[in-house]
């Protein structure tokens, strides 16, 4: 499928409150000659009125294949199969989901659903958070860590309603839930929609390009957070059977605790770089061409999920070295 | 996409399309719906055209963005929209609004004997003849599809995890039951003697209940979702879109658990996208992702015809009037042939 038909999908996550209505808002009025539908919860705030505007009901439901991980947000199918058919193209489509929401489902109705698949592509999760209240939100509701472990795009917001040692200590706990979500501080959503539309976030591209702070050694929390992130980097080539083993193995056991994944990997014996992206047990997976001559080659991996630190990742890791 | 931008071919175009009208309109063609002679197509802009030998098929601007659904109350054309209208519309093409939803979609719309459905969400609104007001039939599930049997006593409301099928009684009064199957469906059927209920799923399958016992199964096997299936008129086939070839289950008998589909094939193996059985024959008309339409006989798949040559774009609507002279196909780019079926020496 042609990528360039496809109609980028942008999930905006957060709590109420955050400021998604007042980002919403100006998506659909500012003079940017661009064509964007949006989908709402019912019960999102009120206050955006358009033609653009489809309700929808956030109907979250099992595939009858007795895999647990695939749960599809169904109104999502539907409306977006909908929209497909309209006879003035979309440039952009914009889903809110409300704050108690799992983003999983959205995501994951991406790699699921053929139709929504051939003709949409989920562009980024950007998750618009309250610097006041994101640590409190973060301690009390494990919805708020998940908002944030899944996003490409953390929007702060409100930044001058905290100081600045307030400030630096909300965007360290969100580094240690995400090491590679882009921070962007805003008040009152102020952001060039450049930043958040169009991200291309879940092209495995766009992998080659992330640079997490490799946070390796550092594992003294101040915060107990459910949800982690974990990285691990190798010089030595891996063995692909052995990798393959074991990643398949351990998406089929822990999928249900491993939230994102991202990697670029370098396997004995393969003149490409192989790279990959996840959301729970769904992968998608591809070689991204060469590497670059003169540069060296390594495998880079980052986990994000709960109780990571149980699933023996360094050891599994170790072993899929080539020997 | 616009209009005159598509590949059309004009080599080896068939006789059907020589003799046929052409319009190339770029605007996504969603379905048809028959009302005798005259076939009523809708469009992803929000107009409907109505399509009659010998006049010319002007758009009618009845939705702001997108007809959703188009169905018929006897004479009359009935639509849903994205502007969350249920609109009635004349063969005339005047407008009334049934209802309207603001912000919510009217996904489905059906009508039997005076009666009047639609859809939003997950709520039926049931209008009876003559009453003003609309019954709320309210389901836990947001509604994949909606059919009346062929005496409107029965109405069945896809969902997710199964049907429910409400039932008239004597006294008028709508009773419900469930009918039970994990998974999410969509657009649901009445077999033409009521015998049986048929729904399409989420997954690439089709489920079936047989009302009397209730036993049902699931018809598998398909290579992409099953969007359009239709009953044979007067056998027993159910025809059905979702593999390279047209997929039909025999349901005279016991049905079709534990038997196998006669399946038709095409060259060139695409999808078949759109099946619509030819009135009171055993043949069918076959749409294809690559936009060709095949006209075939079930049991003789030797005598296949191509009717349409291809566009490239998956063909989203066949209709045939009553009196089985004139075809309409439609496809996702706006790509329409209305020509008539017969040889004028056949005819």
């Amino acid at each position: 499928m042609d990528s360039s038909k496809q109609v980028p999908v942008t999930v905006l996550t957060g709590f109420l409150g955050a400021g998604k209505t007042t980002l919403l808002n100006r998506i659909l009025t500012e003079q940017h000659g661009k064509k964007y539908a949006v989908i709402v919860n019912e019960f999102g705030e009120q206050g955006i009125d358009n033609d653009l505007v489809v309700d929808a009901d956030e109907e979250v439901f099992e595939m009858n294949n007795g895999c647990i991980c695939c749960t599809v947000r169904g109104d999502l199918i539907r409306i977006l199969s909908g929209l497909m058919k309209r006879a003035d193209k979309l440039d952009a489509i914009i889903v809110e989901t409300t704050g108690l929401a799992d983003p999983a489902p959205v995501a994951q109705t991406f790699f699921v659903d053929q139709d929504v698949a051939d003709r949409t592509k989920l562009d980024a999760i950007v998750t618009v958070a309250d610097a006041v209240h994101l640590s409190s939100q973060l301690t009390d509701h494990h919805e708020a860590e998940e908002q944030i472990a899944f996003a490409d795009v953390v929007l702060l917001n409100k930044i001058d309603l905290v100081d600045k040692s307030g400030l630096e200590a909300v965007k360290e706990r969100i580094r240690k839930i995400n090491p590679f979500a882009k921070i962007i501080n805003t008040t009152k959503c102020g952001v060039s929609l450049n930043e958040i539309l169009n991200l291309d976030a879940f092209s495995l591209k766009r992998v080659l390009e992330v640079e997490p702070d490799f946070l390796e050694s550092d594992h003294d929390h101040e915060h107990d957070d459910d949800v982690t992130s974990l990285s691990f980097v190798s010089d030595t080539p891996l063995d692909m059977e052995k990798f393959q083993d074991w990643f398949s193995k351990l998406l089929q056991t822990k999928g249900q605790d491993i939230l994102r994944t991202k990697g670029i990997l370098d396997f004995t014996g393969e003149s490409d770089r192989y790279v990959f992206q996840g959301v729970h047990m769904l992968m998608d997976a591809s070689p991204m061409g060469k590497w670059p001559e003169g540069k060296e080659r390594s495998s880079r991996l980052v986990f994000i999920g709960r109780n990571l630190e149980s699933m023996n990742l360094k050891e599994g890791f170790e072993n899929c070295k080539s020997a | 996409m616009k209009a005159g931008l598509n590949k059309f071919p004009e080599l080896n175009k068939t006789k059907f399309e020589n003799r046929g009208k052409e319009l190339r309109l770029g605007i996504p063609v969603i379905n048809s719906v028959v009302i005798g002679n005259s076939i009523a197509c809708g469009f992803g802009d929000g107009t409907i055209r109505i399509f009659k030998s010998g006049q010319s098929s002007e758009p009618i601007k009845a939705h702001n963005g997108i007809v959703l659904c188009i169905s018929k109350d006897g004479d009359d054309i009935i639509t849903g929209g994205d502007d969350g209208r249920f609109l009635k519309i004349s063969l005339n093409g005047e407008i009334s609004e049934i209802a309207n939803f603001g912000s919510r979609w009217v996904d489905h719309v059906t009508a039997n004997n005076g009666s009047l459905v639609c859809t939003s969400g997950n709520i039926v609104y049931l209008w009876m003849p003559g009453r003003k007001e609309p019954k709320l039939l309210e389901h836990e599930s947001t509604i994949g599809g909606v059919a009346f049997d062929s005496k409107g006593r029965r109405l069945a409301v896809s969902r997710y995890g199964g049907v429910t099928l409400w039932k008239k009684d004597y006294s008028n009064k709508w009773k419900s039951s469930n009918l039970l199957w994990k998974g999410s469906h969509n657009k649901v059927i009445f077999s033409p003697d009521g015998r049986y209920l048929v729904t399409s799923m989420q997954e690439n399958q089709l489920h079936f209940w047989r009302l009397k016992d209730k036993i049902d199964s699931a018809m598998s096997g398909y290579g992409a979702k099953v969007k359009s299936f239709a009953f044979v008129h007067d056998t027993k086939f159910l025809v059905t879109s979702g593999s390279n070839d047209a997929v039909c289950w025999p349901f005279d008998g016991n049905g079709p658990e534990g038997r196998q589909p006669i399946c038709l094939p095409f060259v060139g193996n695409k999808l078949v996208t759109f099946v619509e059985p030819f009135p009171n024959e055993n043949a069918i008309f076959t749409g294809l992702s690559d936009g060709s339409v095949f006209l075939s006989e079930i049991e003789k798949s030797s005598n296949t015809i191509m009717i349409r040559s291809f566009t490239e774009f998956e063909v989203t609507t066949i209709s045939v009037t009553e009196d089985a002279s004139s075809i309409l196909i439609g496809d996702m780019a706006g790509n329409i042939l209305w020509t008539s079926i017969w040889d004028e020496e056949n005819k």
